[in-house]
């Protein structure tokens, strides 16, 4: 699944990120090397048949706080380094957005543009841009 | 010229079971044609739509025993639409028209309806055993109807089906005087049972061997179960998501200690991991363990399970258990004879560090001199590491090896995995079934067509450079029968190279290769004993009436198979028979 990319929109000075006209949008980016976004929807690939793959698609949250984590590439609008982290460690999006103004030096929100602010969105599977925030942190 | 009767001859065949050698048999000579076709009991058709209903009766007319197979293998990977065909409801309409006193059916990979399997289970007054493999179409209504009309009925078992789940009455429909279960399978089964349904029919089932229930059935209810059947040689485990009370564990493990004869185990799907260890008093016993959808069982309790299990000869499990449980195996369980290693994450996260690679895969070569069959999902491999396991296990029967990663090259040396695969086959000299991954040139298949004389299935996925390596396997393996190749780069060149061939094999499939509709169509010419379907879920069904230029489309899915009833009525629109 492929959650990136940053709007085009104004460019923006990195380091005193103050929006202009149109707001300034952080981007959160995630991908998985080697898994094309194509072979993933059919699942036809790893061979491995459907009662296998639903097993393991329906693996409970709990195993994640054993082994993996969910990494996230965050873009700011106008840096072209962004900053990765570990979404499993957040526990809503409180302490989400805390941390990303935190990491960015800015102040973020979700919800409506606003242009005081920087707005959290991301891309979801459909290649839509959506708000962070609107569907349960879960 | 027969120098004995033919009833003592018959009595002679009856010691040959193997279907390879029965037919040989009906190749001798007329009269020992019709001795042996006269007599057979169980006949196996590979491919239901070699041959009719109709003409396997009137060759067999003694048939009680049949095995039908409908989908093609790359089915079970999405990679065949569920409206493809493999409808079962013809042969038993046929079969109970004629009155064949059918005893036993096993299907894979077919379509079975309610309306069938209650057909089947009012024909046919001997009926004992039903076995249904990757199968779909029916619901529990049709059980019920096989558990309530078959008398005689013996073995019921579901495995790997999608099954409309109408909520567990069905088990309450095998009558009271239903007392010769020998086996039971219903883990797929996604919905709830009748836990006094069941428990009633396993108390007065003194002969059943084998239980397998669905993840519906809880810890209180598995302990009843074994106590009343502590005869179980085979059991099934339903799911457990939270760790037992210790008054519930006690009794389950004492219940478990009870089955002296219990050989193999499986189930264990979203099972807390002090559930696997009730069962240790056992675990020296077992023969056959698979834990392959205990996806929250972590490694180390995995680990800790199987080295108590020293007589295992079959072990299924995921690659949780690492490269370092794989090293516990090797030095405990020296019976191995089966191994498979399924993987537990699917999204090929880079910090996963509990996947399998070569190194699992060697130390089991080097510590199970017994194995012969293999199917390994790995993230990596070397030409090192296979050429090593190739020297330490010659006898393998079955190889397969999967790299999650297609394309994938040796990690040591970048260099093609053809070098490690050619001296697998060079070694196996009684390879059966391979399948091959990672980046593989046409040299692997050079290798597979100069040495792999046995080899009768071949599974190739993202592999070879041009069409010699699809000939190379073609003109070499003299056994093949069933080849399935998918996003490789063989066109029409090495399709129509030698059309006899595929008059030896079973059947053929290509997706996602070079071949085009106009080297389909010229080979559905060619070869008329032959049903060419092209496999299209686009919007354009109808290849038959695109003009010229599109016959050098693409062909998306491509499935070929000999057969002596030519094309078949049943398929759906997005099949077209050439």
């Amino acid at each position: 699944m492929e959650i990136c990319n940053s709007y085009s929109s104004s460019s923006v000075d990195s380091t005193n990120p103050s929006p202009s006209e149109s707001s300034v949008n952080l981007s959160l980016s995630l991908t998985f090397p080697s898994t094309s976004p194509q072979r993933a929807t059919k699942q036809d690939w790893p061979p491995i048949k459907p009662r296998l793959r639903d097993t393991l698609k329906g693996r409970r949250h709990l195993q994640r706080e054993y082994d993996t984590c969910l990494f996230v590439k965050v873009y700011m609008e106008g840096a072209p380094i962004g900053r990765k982290l570990d979404l499993s460690t957040f526990s809503g999006y409180e302490s989400l957005l805390e941390n990303l103004s935190h990491m960015f030096d800015t102040s973020i929100i979700c919800g409506k543009r606003d242009r005081k602010h920087h707005v959290l969105t991301y891309q979801d599977t459909d290649g839509d841009w959506m708000m962070v925030g609107d569907i349960p942190w879960e | 010229m027969n120098y004995f009767p033919d009833e003592v001859i018959e009595h002679i065949f009856d010691f040959i079971s193997s279907h390879k050698d029965r037919n040989s048999i009906s190749l001798v000579s007329k009269s020992w044609h019709k001795i042996e076709r006269c007599s057979r009991k169980r006949v196996f058709i590979g491919n239901c739509y070699a041959i009719n209903p109709e003409r396997l009766i009137e060759r067999f007319p003694s048939l009680r025993s049949l095995t039908l197979k409908g989908k093609p293998h790359f089915a079970d990977f999405n990679l065949v639409p569920h409206e493809w065909g493999g409808f079962v409801h013809p042969w038993i309409v046929a079969l109970a028209k004629a009155r064949v006193g059918l005893q036993e059916l096993r299907l894979k990979r077919m379509v079975v309806s309610d309306e069938s399997l209650e057909l089947l289970s009012r024909s046919f007054a001997s009926f004992k055993s039903l076995v249904l493999v990757s199968c779909e179409g029916f619901t529990t209504d049709g059980l019920a109807s096989v558990a309530a009309n078959c008398r005689h009925l013996r073995e019921l078992d579901l495995q790997e089906n999608e099954i409309e789940d109408h909520r567990g009455q069905w088990l309450n429909c095998f009558p009271e005087s239903s007392t010769a279960l020998t086996s039971l399978n219903f883990s797929c089964l996604k919905g709830e049972t009748n836990l006094a349904a069941l428990e009633r029919l396993v108390a007065r089932s003194p002969n059943l061997e084998s239980l397998k229930v669905n993840r519906a059935v809880p810890l209180d209810a598995l302990t009843r179960l074994m106590s009343c059947a502590p005869q179980l040689v085979d059991l099934g485990v339903g799911s457990y998501e939270n760790e037992p009370d210790q008054e519930s564990f006690m009794k389950l493990m004492a219940a478990i200690k009870k089955c002296t004869e219990l050989r193999s185990l499986s189930g264990f799907s979203e099972v807390a991991p002090l559930c696997l260890s009730a069962f240790y008093p056992i675990c020296q016993n077992l023969t056959s363990l698979n834990l392959s959808y205990a996806a929250e069982i972590q490694g180390n309790h995995l680990i800790r399970f199987i080295q108590f299990c020293k007589r295992l000869q079959r072990l299924w499990i995921l690659d949780s258990i690492g490269d370092k449980g794989l090293e516990v195996v090797a030095s405990t369980c020296k019976e191995l004879q089966e191994l498979r290693v399924f993987p537990s994450d699917l999204h090929d996260e880079e910090d996963n560090d509990t996947a399998v690679t070569e190194i699992g895969l060697v130390a089991i070569s080097a510590g199970c001199p017994k194995l012969h069959s293999i199917l390994y999902f790995c993230k990596q491999m070397t030409n090192a590491a296979l050429i090593t396991v190739a020297k330490n296990c010659p006898n393998f029967i079955r190889f397969r090896l999967c790299i999650l990663e297609p394309n994938k090259p040796d990690h040591t040396t970048s260099q093609s995995l053809d070098e490690g695969f050619g001296a697998i086959v060079q070694a196996c000299k009684g390879l059966r079934r391979l399948s091959v991954s990672g980046l593989l040139t046409d040299k692997v298949f050079l290798y597979i067509g100069m040495y792999a004389e046995q080899l009768e299935m071949l599974s190739i996925a993202f592999a070879g450079d041009t069409d010699k390596g699809m000939l190379y396997v073609l003109n070499g393996c003299k056994k093949m029968r069933k080849l399935e190749i998918r996003d490789s780069p063989f066109g029409n060149a090495a399709l129509l190279a030698d059309v006899d061939k595929y008059r030896t094999m079973r059947s053929l499939w290509m997706s996602s290769c070079e071949v085009t509709l106009g080297g389909c169509k010229r080979l559905a010419r060619n070869a008329p004993w032959l049903n060419v379907e092209i496999i299209n879920e686009n919007e354009n069904n109808d290849l038959m009436e695109r003009n010229e230029e599109d016959e050098r489309e693409k062909v998306d899915r491509l499935y070929l198979y000999r057969t002596v009833v030519g094309a078949r009525k049943d398929a759906p629109p997005c099949v077209t028979i050439l």
